[in-house]
């Protein structure tokens, strides 16, 4: 373990003036908790000379609905998330994700936040708030905007964060009636899953279940960062789905899919699952929709 | 959980047999500073350890001053520092324990630094400067063996070659009207006790030192530290702190070298030094399970009669030996399962990589061997139409037929009865008819795979345990050996046998932390010898004691000792029930006397004589026999398997301890599941990619299977009561069943370990596209 | 190098010390407290055996700066039963030879009396997900589920 120094801002002000003057580098990072900037020193993958503790800013945990939209805190842990009553039976897919999210005490500190700047495929938060099309609310001192969760996310462990910015909040649309959102994830084991391939994905459709908008996304498409498949969602547009010709959906994603092996799984086995996901909770969200 | 177990030599006991608690458990419960790290002392220094990040390269240059001038280190070391012999070894004199002039892997220590606080001589590490000069590397075991490959030491890579001969193959393989062959490869499977290697060391003042560590055999470390620091052993003291797991690494090299570093720092700067290694390095650094290359050839008639068995068995040992001779001597004598072969012909090879280091691992070399003779033995039984019971009962050893060695296997063989008892409780015959019927994307299978063990070193070598009972001045009577606990139970176990023998109760013993100053060289606490030998030994030295004890009972009570009882702490003449004398009474009686209850001694095993030629002879003195079922549930569109039930039949000849026998199977059990089907330490151009427990998986609660554990006891010639080894065991076939379980539910005869859900869905393709 | 007041409560006792900004919870736990029941398993939180409680909430000491506990209630092993008094946790895995090498014990009783503190009639499954995030390798998990259910069904009984 090495050593560094640790800014506690007093409050959320003091927090922005402090990174308007000491702007995030590679030597000074924010952190809400210890999990990822530990790991990586551990590893020798980074050398922090400052680190600011973000964890007493209560005022970003919360989780409310305005007018239809749903806006998380970034620091909200997860478990926090989906104890809140507004994670309600329409967003049960926060609740699949948490299942899986590492173990008990990993989903106790990691939060929100946390998981979107860490910008990996190993965050499973990732797929679900892109197919949910969330945006990310990003706030410096004396300026404020909003931008789409993709245009955040730039590569692995990059997102375009200006050095004395900070990400606030996520937004995205509450699930409607035609509406349906579902996860699932693959790994070696049952508990403290990283994730070979998992997959999210977001389904609207009219009465005789003609697609009308789906959003896919998986821990990896074509680089190392969760990402949407557009291609395939696109040519989905306007078809109809239904549980029994969910199987055409393969050669379809197929053709998009560039996956790369690691150490954990080859490149085809990401990919011949992938497809296996992409059914899987299609017909999930088509079971759903159905019930209802 | 646990079926009767059958009861067959001995009558009802008092202690033996019966669940009773640990002593060591109250302290672990209530969290009770007591393991290493936890008893550091107040102004110890920290030592971190530089690492070679060249799997294979002459140091050209080593130079620790910007590290020795960083603010807050107080000391760097280096080969050249080392007082005496840079050796740190657990057969072989193969290996320094700082590099000099040459490293032969990624992460062997080359220089330590010492600092009061740890995250300085973290950051002092990077201050060390290292010229290497590459030299050529392999890193695969059959590479190495040809005579092209770069030399890793200088005898060249074959750190040791064993053959087994009995009768003669090419006969055999006349006989044999059907000839299968098999290639089986193994991965590194890491042991992950869960506290990491740690130790400290304080140098006293007359020059001797004090060593404190989670440690499996204190005697060899003491040697080793002799060595190092040029003492004599009696001036080195060896204590083993509670040690929060083991399986193998901590007892040979590796506390020595962590003490070792720690001892050079201390004796230089004379402050106590602690080295504790983080998750990291302790998977870099410490032994791990050899890796195996196994092809097979056997001869089988069309009835099903086994008639030849030729294997050839490689194992990667990494850059240096540490135990791999006696690995692959183990997995040698087992290699063709317990079965009844008349023609063997067995290789196997020791052999050097620029891996990291393979050594001793729960189970050692049987998990490999077994894991190919039982996939073996499947594939032979599916070629012959035959069901794979069936054909694993025409034949297995029973009582009278001869092992691969030659070795007559006696009465104590409760083999059959295992197989049949894990056919019935499995429902083998039902389950994996219905399973043939399924069709859909879920699949079940049900497997089987059978084991034998010898007990005990065998030809490891000799084969001694040593204990110590004295009455403290607390009246409690201590027991002192070397052999050591790390969560087997085992030395509370002899303590029951004492116990048992001098009719007394537990709470009147206490155990004592392993001390070379207060007990006498007892081997190594390994290969599961700790009940078997160290039971013979608690059995010899309290009788010894009780015998005394009687003694003086008989003198207070004027009889003769033969007709002294015990029961409930009261001696009582045997004529005369109502005179009797109490246990402090007689502690009372021989302190005013002044006669002596303190008794030491050895028990020596018998030596194993065998042809070291041919493997032909008595290898073992008793041997542990199994059989153990395992049902899956393969996803064929994901590759994912889960077990869901085992079923697992253990010889154990007598079970000391049943729930303590059932902790050994069930946790045995899960660490072969994770070799089985998701452990690998998977090394890349020596580089090890997953050194941590994200990514390098071991079994969680979630990932269990229902475990249905079954004990029988056909008491062996050699441990106490009849006890027969049950600590390595159970890790030994959970891969084979459930490799064997996957056949069945699938029809892909999966060849390498682990099965991850990658190479099922592999298998699984690569079957579709020729069906 | 940056110090700080760390104020905040371990096992019911209110503490204010001067900490290094790097310190983590499990060295000042550990090491400035004297509390040494709470152990280091891999110093990357994958392993759990650094467990404790937090504001009610199980969390990893090894992931969680000393500074960041700061105004918090933090329980360990060491408020959980005394030799004479064990709590029923303690008593059943000491009966059920839960206890093995014992080093992941001290998390796996903190993490289950907080499950039997919410959950005092808990089936199977739900003891096995409350201890998902802690590695054992010694007892393959059965034993320790067996002292839950035991202890669940003695703290039931007393009620």
């Amino acid at each position: 373990m090495r050593r560094f120094d640790m800014y506690v801002p007093a409050n959320f002000d003091d927090l922005l003036a402090y990174i308007d003057e000491h702007p995030i580098s590679n030597e000074i990072h924010l952190i809400a908790n210890g999990s990822d900037i530990i790991n990586r020193i551990q590893r020798r993958q980074l050398k922090a000379r400052t680190l600011v503790d973000l964890s007493g800013l209560g005022e970003l945990n919360y989780v409310k609905k305005e007018n239809g939209t749903i806006r998380v805190g970034a620091l909200t842990s997860i478990s926090d998330l989906i104890d809140s009553p507004i994670i309600d039976s329409r967003l049960e897919v926060f609740r699949e994700v948490a299942s899986k999210f590492g173990g008990p005490a990993i989903r106790n500190v990691a939060t929100v936040g946390g998981n979107i700047c860490a910008a990996s495929s190993s965050e499973d938060l990732l797929p679900v708030l892109l197919v949910l099309d969330a945006k990310v609310r990003l706030r410096s001192k004396g300026n404020e905007r909003v931008i789409p969760i993709e245009e955040f996310l730039k590569g692995k462990r990059q997102t375009a964060l200006k050095p004395n910015e900070i990400l606030v909040e996520t937004m995205f649309e509450e699930v409607g009636n035609r509406s349906a959102c579902a996860f699932e994830k693959i790994g070696m084991r049952n508990s403290l899953i990283i994730a070979f391939v998992n997959c999210a994905v977001y389904l609207r459709v009219e009465e005789s279940y003609r697609i009308e908008e789906v959003r896919i996304a998986f821990n990896r498409v074509a680089g190392k960062i969760p990402a949407r498949a557009k291609v395939t969602e696109e040519q989905l547009k306007g078809t109809t789905i239904t549980t029994s010709n969910v199987s055409r959906l393969e050669s379809v994603i197929r053709g998009e899919l560039r996956t790369s092996p690691d150490f954990r799984a080859s490149a085809e086995y990401r990919s011949d699952v992938a497809c296996v996901l992409l059914k899987r909770v299609m017909k999930r969200c088509i079971h759903e929709l159905e019930r209802r | 959980m646990v079926d009767s177990a059958e009861k067959r030599a001995f009558p009802e006991m008092l202690l033996v047999g019966k669940n009773v608690e640990r002593l060591d458990v109250l302290d672990k419960v209530l969290g009770k500073p007591i393991y290493t790290m936890d008893i550091v002392p107040e102004n110890a220094l920290f030592v971190k350890v530089v690492r070679s990040t060249h799997a294979h390269a002459r140091l050209n240059r080593v130079d620790t001053s910007k590290a020795r001038r960083y603010p807050g280190v107080v000391e760097v070391i280096t080969a050249e520092d080392i007082p005496g012999i840079n050796e740190s070894t657990a057969l072989l004199p193969d290996k320094p324990l700082l590099a000099n002039g040459k490293v032969r892997f990624v992460g062997e220590p080359i220089a330590a630094v010492a600092s009061h606080d740890p995250a300085i001589a973290d950051e002092a590490v990077d201050l060390v400067e290292v010229e290497y000069e590459p030299l050529p590397t392999v890193f695969s075991p059959i590479k190495a063996l040809e005579s092209q490959a770069p030399q890793i030491h200088d005898n060249g890579n074959i750190a040791k070659h064993v053959k087994l001969r009995k009768g003669n193959v090419e006969d055999g393989f006349r006989q044999a009207d059907l000839i299968m062959e098999g290639s089986y490869v193994t991965q590194f499977q890491d042991p992950t006790p869960l506290e990491p290697e740690a130790g400290f060391v304080i140098p006293e003042p007359d020059g001797s030192v004090t060593c404190v560590g989670s440690i499996q055999s204190p005697f060899h470390v003491q040697t080793g530290i002799a060595k190092i620091l040029s003492l004599r052993p009696d001036q080195v003291r060896v204590i083993q702190a509670v040690t929060g797991g083991a399986f193998g690494p901590k007892s040979d090299e590796i506390p020595v070298d962590v003490l070792g570093m720690a001892a050079v720092i201390a004796v230089k700067t004379h402050r106590p030094t602690a080295l504790a290694y983080t998750r990291e390095e302790s998977m870099i650094g410490h032994t791990k399970r050899h890796p195996f290359v196994i092809n097979v050839k056997a001869g089988v008639t069309k009835e099903g009669k086994l008639t030849a068995w030729e294997t050839r068995l490689v194992a990667d040992t990494g850059a240096y030996a540490s135990l791999g001779p006696l690995v692959i001597i183990r997995a040698l004598f087992h290699a063709t399962g317990p079965y009844v072969i008349p023609h063997v012909k067995s290789d196997a090879y020791c052999v050097y990589t620029n891996n990291t280091i393979a050594g001793s691992f729960r189970g050692f070399g049987g998990p490999q061997a077994h894991f190919a003779a039982e996939s073996h033995m499947d594939e032979i039984a599916k070629k012959l139409g035959m069901d794979p019971v069936d054909f694993r009962l025409l034949n297995i050893l029973r009582p009278g037929t001869l092992m691969a060695t030659s070795q007559m296997v006696d009465e104590a063989c409760g083999l059959e009865e295992c197989v049949e008892r894990a056919v019935n409780e499995s429902g083998w015959h039902i389950k994996r008819s219905s399973f043939a019927k399924e069709n859909g994307t879920r699949r079940h299978g049900l497997g089987i795979a059978i084991m034998y063990h010898g007990n005990s070193l065998g030809p490891e070598g000799s084969d001694f345990a040593s204990i110590h009972m004295k009455v403290d001045n607390d009246g409690k009577i201590g027991f002192r050996t070397g052999m050591t606990e790390y969560g087997t139970g085992a030395p509370s176990g002899l303590i029951q046998i004492a116990a048992e023998t001098m009719h007394l109760p537990i709470s009147y013993f206490k155990l004592q932390p392993p001390d070379t100053d207060h007990c006498i060289d007892t081997g190594p606490t390994v290969a599961s010898r700790t009940i078997t030998i160290g039971g013979r030994a608690s059995q010899l030295i309290a009788e010894k004691l009780g015998q005394r004890m009687k003694d003086i009972a008989a003198e207070l009570l004027e009889c003769k000792s033969s007709e002294i009882e015990v029961s409930n702490g009261n001696y009582s003449d045997k004529k005369n029930s109502e005179r009797s004398v109490s246990y402090s009474a007689i502690i009372e009686s021989s302190r005013k006397r002044g006669i002596e209850l303190d008794v030491e001694g050895t028990f020596t095993a018998p030596r194993c004589v065998y042809d070291p030629e041919t493997s032909q002879g008595t290898t073992y003195l008793q041997f542990t026999y199994a059989a153990v079922t395992a049902e899956v549930d393969v996803d064929t569109e994901t590759g994912k398997i889960d077990v869901t039930k085992m079923v697992t039949v253990y010889d154990v000849g007598k079970a000391i301890n049943p729930l303590g026998v059932e902790g050994q199977i069930e946790g045995g059990t899960i660490q072969g599941l994770g070799y089985g089907i998701m452990e690998d330490l998977v090394h890349k151009d020596g580089i090890v990619q997953n050194p941590n427990l994200a990514d390098y998986y071991i079994p969680t609660s979630l990932d269990i299977p229902e475990i249905k554990t079954i004990l029988l006891e056909y008491p062996g010639h050699l441990g106490p009561y009849g006890a027969k080894a049950i600590g390595e065991p159970p890790i030994v076939l959970p891969a084979a069943a459930i490799v064997n379980a996957i056949d069945n539910a699938v029809g892909v005869r999966l060849t390498e370990l682990p099965a991850s859900p990658d190479r099922v869905l592999s298998a699984l393709r690569r079957k579709n596209v020729h069906e | 190098m940056a110090k700080h007041l760390l104020k905040f409560t371990v096992n019911g006792k209110d503490h204010a010390l001067i900490v290094d900004s790097h310190e983590r919870l499990l060295d000042v736990l550990r090491d400035r407290l004297g509390l040494r029941g709470t152990k280091e398993g891999c110093s990357t939180g994958d392993c759990g055996i650094c467990a404790v409680i937090m504001n009610g909430r199980l969390v990893n000491s090894c992931l969680t700066f000393a500074i960041q506990a700061r105004n918090k209630e933090l329980t360990t092993i060491e408020a959980i039963g005394t030799e004479k008094n064990l709590h029923p946790l303690q008593e059943a895995f000491m009966k059920w030879n839960a206890c093995q090498c014992g080093f992941c014990i001290p998390a796996m009783i903190l993490t289950t009396k907080l499950l039997l503190d919410h959950s005092p009639n808990p089936s199977e499954q739900e003891i096995k997900a409350s201890i998902s995030g802690i590695l054992c390798r010694c007892t393959g998990y059965y034993k320790i589920i067996q002292a839950v259910k035991s202890a669940a069904v003695e703290i039931r009984g007393n009620d």
